[in-house]
């Protein structure tokens, strides 16, 4: 057989290779409004999609069975919004009610595939692609694609770095695994507001040190200070990686402590400050006013870096922003030219970039609270509690990143 | 504080959409005004049955609660057929 996919299951691979790929399809999604409304499949240009929770098509399609209420359901009420020309994904929470919506769309002859383990598979799947990768240097691009988080493995001659890991620590012992690596250092750019950090327990795990600035180890709303155990980051401090060097500059804005890793004149991990869109936004530690002209500067700073240097930024809002490769990477050259925060500093005074980082401001996510007090130590979460934490994507850029980037919904 | 009902359905360990299927089953055989005890594992069922028992005309849903059982999470969903 030709066919590598199996047509009627996706896993959350096969989905973000779809996405990639800019595969037509259509989504059928069964969870509950608030659900979906929170988190919803994105991909590189806006899918077509539906709301439908499965216990509507239940009572409404008003069979005792799952599948033939589907039938029923979809003949009476949502025929005409179904397309016969695409596939038809249906999703739920965790894979099994879509399998009968999937089963009831394929007696009524579309083609519908089942998302295998659901939304919450797709939130958890972690891609890793090599930006680089010679026997003295490799850099990895480790990306939960779901939420627009993107953390690196820098690599030479067998040792490793680790920045701002994600909260599931495989795809990093995965990778050093099969390419022989020992994870000296694990250095957070900065105290994350949008997810769990992996940072600490992976430093725990594999007997390395891990490293943090001292102003982010401090709760920004809280005003307390961490409890964790991390060493302090200082502004041009060098951290060795086999032959290279990373040097780190201290960029506050975003947060407080934030820092990029400058590797040579090559490579530059930017965490929350330049995204390959936009920019970060300056007010998730409360006080936008007062951070505002800091992260300007910062920014100001990092333009003045050889224009040739690649920016390895810590988020993304839409896949779109991906290469053809998949990774999520510009330089600052390119990105002088079309980053809408960048666009806009180098044409504006200080006060007018203020202005327009105070107008730029997207919804406060109140989740954001208590994901810094996990990250500084003050609160403890469980799997199920940190998923809920987590669910969605993240929202740490200006609001102009995240126009036109879902899909059209009912 | 315990909440009187009429008959049990044990959906526990079975994975959605199967407690609420069952139940909608179980709910079309019992008299009006009774109530219908349903126990699942599935944490989902919790604004499940919530958005549900908002659509469905015939029932409605008293309580939910959360139970111990042999170590294990239960949510307890109790619903009342109207009419």
């Amino acid at each position: 057989m030709a066919e590598r996919l199996n047509d009627e299951v996706w896993t959350a691979e096969e989905l973000l290779e779809r996405l990639e790929r800019r595969d037509k399809f259509f989504v059928l999604d069964v969870r509950n409004r608030d659900e979906f409304g929170r988190f919803r499949i994105e991909g590189r240009e806006p899918l077509p999609a539906v709301n439908v929770p499965y216990f509507e098509m239940l009572e409404l399609g008003g069979k005792d069975e799952m599948v033939d209420s589907v039938v029923a359901y979809i003949e009476q009420h949502l025929a005409n919004q179904l397309p016969h020309a695409l596939p038809i994904l249906s999703a739920c929470a965790k894979g099994d009610t879509s399998e009968y919506v999937s089963q009831g769309l394929r007696r009524l002859g579309y083609a519908s595939a089942n998302l295998k383990g659901g939304m919450k598979a797709w939130g958890l799947h972690y891609a890793t692609r090599a930006v680089v990768e010679t026997p003295t240097l490799a850099v990895y691009q480790v990306s939960r694609p779901a939420r627009g988080c993107l953390s690196y493995v820098v690599a030479s001659v067998g040792k490793a770095v680790v920045i701002d890991p994600l909260r599931h620590l495989y795809p990093y012992l995965d990778l050093a695994r099969s390419k022989g690596l020992t994870i000296e250092r694990v250095i957070d750019t900065h105290g994350h507001a949008d997810h769990i950090s992996g940072g600490p327990a992976l430093a725990t795990q594999t007997g390395s040190s891990y490293h943090l600035h001292p102003y982010d180890a401090i709760h920004p709303i809280d005003v307390l200070p961490a409890t964790l155990a991390y060493e302090p980051i200082r502004d041009g401090q060098i951290f060795s990686v086999g032959q290279h060097q990373l040097e780190a500059l201290h960029i506050p804005g975003h947060t407080l402590g934030l820092v990029a890793l400058r590797l040579d004149d090559r490579y530059l991990f930017t965490g929350d400050s330049i995204f390959v869109r936009s920019i970060a936004r300056p007010d998730l530690g409360g006080k936008a006013e007062t951070r505002a002209p800091l992260h300007g500067r910062s920014l100001r700073k990092l333009l003045e870096l050889p224009g040739r240097m690649v920016v390895l930024p810590g988020h993304f809002s839409s896949l779109a922003e991906a290469d053809d490769k998949g990774i999520f990477a510009a330089s600052l050259d390119d990105l002088k030219q079309r980053n809408d925060g960048l666009l806009v500093l180098q044409r504006e005074s200080e006060d007018g970039f203020v202005r327009y980082l105070c107008e730029s401001l997207p919804r406060f996510i109140p989740e954001y609270v208590d994901i810094k007090r996990i990250n500084a130590g003050l609160l403890a979460a469980g799997e199920d509690e940190a998923s809920a934490l987590e669910l969605g994507k993240n929202v740490c850029a200006l609001s102009q990143a995240y126009k036109d980037s879902s899909g059209e919904t009912t | 504080m315990s909440q009187s009902f009429d008959k049990t359905l044990d959906a526990r360990g079975l994975n959605c959409p199967m407690p609420l299927v069952n139940a909608r089953k179980e709910i079309g055989k019992l008299e009006p005004g009774k109530v219908l005890k349903v126990m699942a594992t599935d944490r989902g069922s919790v604004s499940d049955f919530q958005g549900w028992a908002n659509i469905a005309k015939n029932v409605e849903l008293v309580a939910q609660e959360t139970e111990s059982v042999d170590g294990a999470t239960v949510y307890v969903h109790y619903v009342k057929r109207t009419t």
